[in-house]
């Protein structure tokens, strides 16, 4: 039993790595401007379309790993000070409707580009192949993955707790016009925050595209469940989006082990539950966002 | 006291590890001016807050008219005949002063949850109505105007006349004054006195301007940092050492 | 006088509507296509009701709309229904997908309430996507197209009909739209929009007009669907999917949010520009993304919004001196407190 529990459970772990990432851009995005980034799957999906061009051209899987992500940032910068700064003073489900547009714009120009059928993204060889763990082998892509995801995320909370901008940053979460008043320059917040979000989707993008392949929509396949990490763990919390991250993981990974017709809608099934017995969330603070 | 209106009993609310408010109690007479005043941070808009069902305390009680309502939705406690302004005036402000009238109105005759039209005497009756509070708060020239388009003070005069289309018994009134003109003040302050002398109704109100509420005001209730520091009549509270401690603090009494 | 305009100009726009089949024979549009925007400008009333008058974005639309069309579908499939009936019960499957995802909606409001009515649409699609045995799965649903018996009108219905059906339910649809929004019902949900708190201070439970809100958007999206089911004899689940209801929030933000013909101006625009484009280029998405995007970053207002705005801009109205603080009324204010001030 084990031999087969202990592989779904590790599965589940970096899958809940992964939400917990793209719920975390999300997050930090919505948290700030209140902008649900539709195109965030998009990005992902850039990421992974990088990695692959930077392969193409002969770049080392470290290389790869750094560059993908900050190119895919870049993207989101150009992005966010073109299209998004212009719609901040207004209602967010602007900007929501604008980054829908992107996201239908960018699915159609990767078709355009690299095709609809997808392009592969390899791991170097040293990733390839698993680790014994006594009964069971685990795929050494998986752990590396759930490992650099949780040094992403732990670099980011550090920068968030442990930093001035961070600390501005957060600040300006509870109250942007104050923030201002002090002399702080919102735009770069703005900016800054927006890019951290794409960059942690990026590097998302880049490790997602090794194992879950990779063509126009496949980054558009974790969205849904980064919504629901998000809605589940609760708006507003990024300490939610983990938990969330890793209970929808876990939930998906088991539930394809035991019921695998259920898998995709069980997510739902949990977030209903959670929804009715504490609506906001697991670690929502309440009132934020109606 | 049967013949307190408004009763609050050791009201405690607490956000994160701030206790905004604690053991605040009042009792707001039938028929009375009441204030409730306090330096910067004392929780007065807070303790409004749950008095009006904005929130629900963490514990003591609330009860209106002899009876408790606590944790009752702020939207029932209008049923029961209560009312509140904002700091900011809570108006709809792309509509018609007209329009933000009849919303209320209609709430009132119970018309609003209905797809079909008010028939023509039912009409008739809301409209005279929403004419009478605008004749109440000198508005009646502005009736077509859009609200964001008046001044703060006019603003502040619909969302009172809006407060009274719901036929309330106690109006609360947070900050009535604030943002407003000196002239715009006397206008607001003479429509709060016309309140309680002519349409009877009793008043609490949160106020900083010292001047208006010792005018103004019956009874005055002070809070400091949360708790309740002093409660009495305008002489009592002009007179109290705590108080003037409180607003000015101690270094400056020292000084005079 | 205003009203009066409009109440002209809506019926001018239904009197052309009834000669469309003779009217697309001219231009070459099939009527097939013509009840297809219709149709799909019914579904649009629905986020209407919700974005345009209450301030909601309503994300979820595409599964109410789906929910028809696999309503209308599953019950002539396996219980053998007439046309009619397979409306009502198009109309009955959105409703009581309405009822299922209210309780959670009703407690969020703005994007909050866009991201449950995401999530709760996807479970909808997800279920029409697996459970293949009862909906076909990906490859959708096929189904007849019943004869309709509903009185004088008897027999199969052919595309002429199906228009005729689709442009009929369309006017009442449009029409009791328009009965809605001008009733207190209605009006209370422009104000909840404008400023929820202030409704509820005002003694309403805001909650109960959302409700109701949330129910007429699932009437109109569902009748949609059935609508769409029979004409194409087809479900299929992307028709739940989130992306549709991004093009429904833009057809109707495009035709004017908060305006009653915006749904029909938005949905001709969209339905008929996306056939147009598609046949020129099969990266038509990306003029689909690119319109969305200049349609919120120049036009929020959409078509008809624009224009009203225009309008009232025009109207030069005499405004009365107001003497919001008469004389008088000063001088009584300042004595009154002079006297009363303590000693």
């Amino acid at each position: 039993m084990l031999e087969h529990l202990a592989p779904q459970i590790v599965n589940g772990l970096m899958l809940g790595a992964f939400y917990a990432s793209i719920a975390i851009g999300l997050s930090l995005i919505m948290n700030l401007t209140g902008v649900i980034n539709m195109a965030h799957g998009s990005f992902l999906t850039l990421g992974g379309y990088f990695a692959f061009m930077l392969a193409a051209i002969g770049a080392p899987f470290a290389v790869v790993l750094i560059a993908a992500p900050i190119l895919t940032a870049l993207v989101g910068l150009a992005i966010e000070r073109g299209l998004m700064r212009p719609l901040y003073g207004r209602d967010p489900l602007y900007s929501l409707l604008l980054t829908f547009g992107l996201s239908l714009i960018a699915e159609e120009v990767y078709r355009l580009i690299w095709g609809s059928n997808g392009v592969p993204v390899s791991a170097p060889a040293s990733l390839q192949g698993g680790v014994s763990f006594g009964a069971f082998q685990v795929p050494t892509i998986q752990l590396f993955t759930a490992a650099v995801l949780v040094i992403a995320m732990s670099a980011l909370w550090l920068f968030l707790n442990r930093t001035r901008f961070g600390l501005r940053l957060r600040a300006a979460v509870q109250d942007t016009e104050m923030i201002a008043a002090l002399g702080t320059n919102t735009q770069v917040l703005y900016m800054v925050n927006f890019c951290l979000g794409v960059l942690l989707a990026g590097l998302a993008g880049v490790l997602a595209a090794t194992q879950l392949g990779l063509n126009p929509t496949s980054g558009n396949a974790l969205l849904m469940p980064a919504f629901v990490t998000v809605i589940v763990g609760g708006m507003g919390s990024l300490l939610g989006a983990i938990a969330g991250g890793l209970l929808i993981g876990m939930t998906i990974s088991l539930m394809t082990l035991f019921f695998p017709a259920a898998s995709d809608v069980s997510m739902y099934i949990i977030m209903a539950v959670i929804l009715l017995i504490r609506p906001r969330g697991l670690f929502g603070e309440e009132g934020l966002f109606g | 006291m049967s013949d307190a209106l408004l009763i609050a009993d050791a009201v405690s609310k607490k956000f994160g590890g701030v206790q905004a408010v604690d053991r605040v109690s009042i009792e707001v007479g039938r028929g009375s001016i009441h204030a409730v005043i306090g330096p910067n941070g004392a929780g007065k808009t807070t303790f409004f807050n749950t008095l009006s069902g904005f929130f629900f305390p963490d514990s003591g009680t609330v009860r209106f008219d002899g009876a408790d309502i606590t944790n009752e939705p702020n939207w029932r406690r209008i049923g029961r005949g209560m009312s509140r302004t904002f700091q900011t005036p809570s108006i709809f402000p792309d509509l018609s002063v007209h329009q933000n009238l009849l919303i209320g109105t209609q709430a009132k005759r119970g018309v609003a949850f209905r797809l079909t039209l008010p028939n023509a005497k039912q009409r008739d009756e809301i409209e005279a109505r929403v004419d009478e509070l605008l004749g109440f708060v000198g508005l009646a020239a502005a009736k077509s105007r859009t609200v964001s388009e008046l001044s703060h003070g006019s603003q502040r005069l619909v969302e009172i006349a809006m407060s009274l289309s719901t036929d309330p018994k106690l109006v609360l009134l947070d900050e009535p004054m604030a943002g407003l003109a000196e002239a715009e003040t006397d206008r607001v302050i003479s429509v709060i006195r016309d309140l309680h002398d002519r349409l009877g109704l009793t008043v609490l109100f949160v106020e900083h301007n010292m001047r208006v509420v010792l005018s103004l005001a019956h009874r005055i209730t002070v809070l400091d940092r949360g708790r309740l520091l002093a409660e009495g009549s305008p002489a009592e509270i002009a007179a109290d050492v705590a108080v003037r401690d409180a607003y000015l603090g101690k270094e400056v009494i020292e000084h005079v | 006088m205003n009203r009066n305009r409009g109440i002209i100009a809506g019926l001018a726009v239904l009197v052309v509507l009834a000669f469309g089949p003779w009217i697309g024979g001219i231009v070459h549009i099939d009527t097939s296509f013509l009840s297809e925007v219709l149709l799909t400008a019914i579904a649009a009333m629905g986020v209407n009701i919700l974005l345009g008058y209450t301030g909601l974005p309503i994300f979820g639309n595409a599964a109410l709309f789906g929910l028809g069309a696999y309503g209308a579908g599953l019950s002539i499939k396996n219980l053998h229904v007439g046309f009619v009936v397979a409306i009502l019960l198009g109309i009955a499957a959105a409703l009581v997908g309405a009822l299922i995802i209210a309780p959670f909606l009703l407690r969020r409001r703005n994007i909050y309430f866009g991201l449950l009515s995401l999530a709760f649409g996807q479970v909808f699609y997800f279920i029409a996507y697996r459970y293949s045995d009862v909906t076909g799965g990906e490859d959708g649903m096929s189904f007849a197209r019943p004869p309709i018996a509903l009185g004088p009108l008897h027999g199969a219905v052919d595309e002429t009909g199906m228009y005729y059906i689709t442009y009929a339910l369309f006017a009442i649809a449009i029409v009791s739209f328009w009965l809605i929004v001008r009733s207190p019902f209605g009006k209370t949900l422009v104000a909840i929009k404008q400023n929820e708190l202030r409704v509820r201070y005002l003694g309403l439970n805001a909650d109960r007009f959302i409700l109701v809100g949330i129910l007429i958007a699932a009437v109109y999206a569902g009748l949609a669907g059935a609508l769409y089911g029979l004409l194409l004899r087809f479900a299929f689940p992307l028709l739940l999917d989130w992306h549709e209801s991004g093009d429904f929030i833009l057809m109707t933000m495009l035709g004017g949010a908060g305006t009653i013909f915006g749904p029909l101006v938005g949905a001709i625009i969209f339905v008929i520009g996306k056939d147009i484009i598609s046949t020129i280029t099969p990266a038509w998405e990306i003029f689909l993304g690119g319109f969305f995007i200049a349609c919120v970053l120049g036009f929020p207002k959409g078509i008809l919004g624009s224009i009203g705005d225009a309008l009232a801009r025009g109207r030069v109205t005499a405004e009365p001196a107001e003497e919001l603080v008469p004389a008088v009324a000063i001088d009584q204010a300042r004595a009154t407190i002079q006297s009363d001030s303590v000693q």
